[in-house]
């Protein structure tokens, strides 16, 4: 089978598959590890950004799903349910501080437009601000706060939002005011070149939004669980968000599910009115069992400790390599598990990622940067799969 | 599988102390308000024994109709046994899968989608939901037309993320998260002319439902459609039908624009194709240069991380394969057809009762006379077990989509459940009538806040010392 070949999905799409050396179909799935049809196995750097925090189809989240799947369904979507409600209370123990209500989602661009209606709501102002560079999804309300070129492509969107300069805390101060529902951001863009948004920076935007009355917004969906080599990032930094959104790594990559966590108070506004921003599958009760499963192992395993260690390894081989000369790879930047090449152009990065292909490791270019490369591994890598991670791109380096 | 015969299923009795504890964590967890507000229409259940047609409360341990289906997700029936076994056997094999990278699941499902479409609409893009559809449309209809303008309808319901929200035609689920997207605009259902006097050459697409659903259910005229088909073809602007709630079998025919005729150049599918079990859609699109050549310039313009999953497509081509071989949407015309009799003559019987009933399939929705009535009907088939949800954007609207497979001997049963409710009700019309001419009254009673309260302290006394 070439799975290319097709006239459905969109020729352009299937050429640039062609192009990054992914004209391939994922077959048989497990930890670190996807093989294509013909048998060949790759170790998956790409974890379909960052969803596949505990691997491919962890076995304990298909046990649970398959165990759940005889005892519940999707469930009626306004209803009340013990798996939302279970669901519920373990988030709330899981991530630190008040962050205690959850609203569930489908997707990532889902919770963020849902943590930006929110914030509207809650506060009863419009104006919303995003960082510069970030890439918080594809509906509405997240593509009006990204860098995207192809923004413009989309009519007029969302009215009263608007971008801070990064790092500018002067501009913060002019922009954040009275007017201002909510500041969101990523603590690491992942898709630009992970830049890393300093403690001091987002503590100063954290103060700036308590003064004057706006919500802070932490769109974790791709540093969530572990993946930077913290729980969470906003923990690492010391502050706390009112609104935290975390992405399809809750479901462990076996079922689609996303949450926005906020806090009791922000919670007013939806207790007020209930039913407001309503999803058919998000919080499905299905989900919700493998979302809580996904929570006892990220509990148990705390993959974050992996990440650190084997993040700081691959850096360190990284730099090594990048030291010798030689290699396309001008620099690296990373936290944990969350890589990001830079490979000076977007042709160079493209040609990179085939390169990876071909000595087994699937990479894909950053979004936003798109002259880098992001590694984003499973967070249960063994020491042998990141030596094979670093000679995989030592070899597509050469 | 009905009320009756489920002895088996009716053994999973929660104690009254349980129900109280998963309260008092939803309560404070997700959401107060939203449990305050199911409890006023003896609609705090917890769904358990999810099979067939219905599910069993586990307090009363009273087998429920389902006749709300999440909006018309479980058409093939809760806990499908074919469509469970092949969840089973998916994840002994698939995950999620990336998104973007092919797989056979994938693959097979797209083939099978564009398949069943009708006409040239075999060009598709995934998506993780019906809002998550609606985005995509609106973009690759914004994006291929280079026009900013979007028609929608009055009441219309489209979804809660950034562009189907600016689609939504009901204040009600607007007005906290205003401003929204500029460019729409909105146009009673129905009504040709109204669509005539604002289309122009800034138009890139009129959306809408063949059955607008929440909004209460109104079927699209053939008249009205092939005059936007007409209207769009002649302002070069793109057709864009919103069939989720109305797709796979729901009104009769697999996709509810067969009835007309009318080929939309986008088409928006969810719910059902989730077999009850894995979120899963997609957004169908005309294979035509005007769509395509956009599409080609800007293939990821839309990416969506959990539709079109590997599991997800596994258990969305078993629900076809279900709905084809079994040709389910014959049935939903026929249980459809018994439906809507049976409430025209329940119509007749109590004209002050029933202002309407309008229909196409088995999704059929009664209007009340006052908006009043609607969360009191909710209460009234709860307690004669049919779970069936009054519209949030128009609570006078009372909706009936039981799952499609429902059979002859269950529809009768639903039907003479309503019967009972409707004389149920009538017995505390007297007070509500003579209450509603009080100036003002009205206005309160149907005012969702105030029945909350007042239902809420309803079910308090009764479960303190009305009933023994």
């Amino acid at each position: 089978m070439n799975p290319t070949t097709n006239t459905i999905f969109p020729k352009a799409r299937m050429d640039r598959l062609n192009a990054l050396g992914l004209g391939i179909a994922e077959g048989k799935r497990e930890g670190a590890y996807v093989y294509d049809t013909d048998g060949r196995r790759y170790v998956d750097g790409y974890c379909s950004a960052g969803t596949f925090n505990l691997g491919r189809r962890p076995p304990e989240l298909a046990a649970e799903l398959k165990q759940a799947l005889r005892e519940t369904d999707i469930g009626n979507f306004p209803m009340i349910s013990r798996e939302k409600a279970h669901l519920g209370q373990a988030l709330a123990e899981f991530v630190p501080g008040e962050l205690e209500c959850s609203l569930f989602g489908v997707m990532r661009g889902e919770a963020v437009d849902a943590a930006c209606k929110v914030a509207r709501g809650f506060t009863g102002r419009p104006r919303l601000l995003s960082l510069e560079g970030g890439w918080h999804g594809q509906s509405g309300f997240a593509l009006s706060l990204s860098q995207r070129e192809d923004a413009s492509l989309f009519g007029p969107l969302i009215p009263e939002t608007g971008m801070l300069p990064w790092g500018d805390l002067e501009a913060a101060r002019s922009k954040i005011d009275g007017n201002t529902a909510a500041v969101i951001l990523e603590p690491i863009q992942a898709e630009n070149y992970c830049r890393e948004a300093t403690a001091e920076y987002v503590r100063e935007l954290a103060e700036l939004c308590r003064t004057n009355g706006a919500l802070l917004v932490f769109d974790e969906t791709q540093t969530n669980f572990g993946r930077t080599g913290a729980k969470f990032a906003f923990e690492a930094m010391g502050v706390s968000p009112d609104i935290l959104v975390l992405g399809e790594a809750l479901g462990g990559g076996v079922y689609p599910i996303t949450v926005t966590l906020m806090t009791q108070r922000v919670n007013s506004f939806l207790n007020k009115h209930p039913l407001i921003h309503l999803s058919t599958f998000g919080g499905a009760d299905v989900g919700c069992r493998v979302a809580q499963k996904a929570l006892e192992l990220y509990t148990r395993m705390e993959p974050w400790k992996n990440a650190r260690e084997k993040g700081g390894l691959l850096m360190k081989g990284i730099a090594d390599l990048v030291m010798a000369g030689g290699s396309p790879i001008r620099g690296a930047v990373g936290k944990g598990l969350l890589i990001s090449l830079d490979l000076v152009t977007p042709e160079a990065a493209t040609e990179f990622c085939r390169k990876a292909i071909v000595n087994g490791l699937i990479l894909l270019p950053g979004e936003v940067a798109r002259h880098t490369v992001l590694l984003r591994p499973s967070l249960l890598i063994t020491e042998g799969e990141t030596q094979e991670i670093l000679a995989a791109i030592t070899a597509a380096a050469q | 599988m009905g009320v009756q015969g489920q002895a088996g299923l009716q053994k999973a009795r929660v104690p009254q102390q349980e129900k109280k504890r998963i309260e008092a964590l939803f309560g404070r967890y997700i959401n107060r308000g939203q449990m305050k507000y199911l409890r006023a229409g003896h609609l705090d259940v917890l769904e358990t024994q999810r099979q067939g047609v219905g599910f069993t409360d586990p307090y009363s341990g009273k087998r429920m109709y389902d006749c709300f289906t999440s909006a018309g997700s479980f058409n093939v029936s809760r806990h499908n046994a074919a469509v469970m076994q092949a969840m089973e056997e998916a994840l002994d094999e698939w995950d999620m899968g990336s998104f973007g990278l092919m797989s056979e699941p994938k693959l097979a499902l797209a083939q099978k989608l564009v398949s069943l479409a009708p006409g040239d609409l075999k060009k598709l893009f995934f998506a993780s939901g019906g809002g998550d559809a609606i985005e995509c449309a609106i973009k690759l209809a914004r994006g291929a037309t280079g026009r900013p303008g979007i028609i929608a309808t009055i009441k219309a319901y489209h979804g809660h993320t950034g562009f189907a929200l600016s689609a939504n035609g009901k204040e009600h689920y607007r007005h906290y998260f205003e401003p929204l997207m500029p460019g729409f605009s909105f146009v009673p259902f129905n009504n040709l002319e109204a669509v005539k006097k604002i289309i122009s050459k800034d138009t890139a697409a009129v959306l809408l439902e063949p059955v607008q659903g929440e909004a209460g259910i109104f079927p699209a005229r053939e008249d009205f459609l092939k005059g936007l088909r007409a209207l769009c073809d002649e302002y070069g602007a793109l057709l864009i039908f919103d069939e989720i709630q109305t797709g796979f079998g729901r009104t009769g025919r697999l996709f509810a624009c067969e009835h007309s005729g009318v080929i939309p150049d986008i088409m928006t599918v969810a719910k059902s194709l989730s077999g009850a079990l894995f979120p899963n859609a997609a957004v169908f699109y005309r294979d035509i240069p005007r769509l395509v050549d956009f599409v080609e310039q800007h293939p990821d313009f839309h990416v969506c991380y959990g539709g079109g999953s590997d599991i997800g497509c596994r258990v969305s081509l078993k629900a076809l394969e279900f709905l084809m071989e079994n040709r389910v949407w014959e049935n939903a015309e026929r249980m459809g057809a018994k439906l809507k009799n049976a409430l025209l003559e329940l119509q007749r019987e109590n004209p002050k009762v029933i202002k309407e009933v309008r229909g196409l399939g088995l999704m059929v929705g009664i209007e009340y006379g006052y908006e009043f009535m609607g969360p009191l009907m909710s209460d009234a088939l709860a307690q004669r077990n049919v779970f069936a949800a009054y519209s949030g954007n128009a609570p006078q609207v009372m909706r009936f989509m039981p799952p499609i497979t429902i059979n002859e001997k269950e529809m009768d049963e639903v039907i003479a459940a309503i019967r009972a409710a409707i004389a149920d009700m009538k017995r505390l019309l007297p007070i509500a009538s003579i209450a509603a001419k009080v100036p003002g009254v009205v206005k309160l009673l149907n005012s969702e806040r105030v029945q909350t309260s007042v239902f809420s302290f309803l079910r308090y006394f009764e479960r303190s010392g009305g009933k023994a």
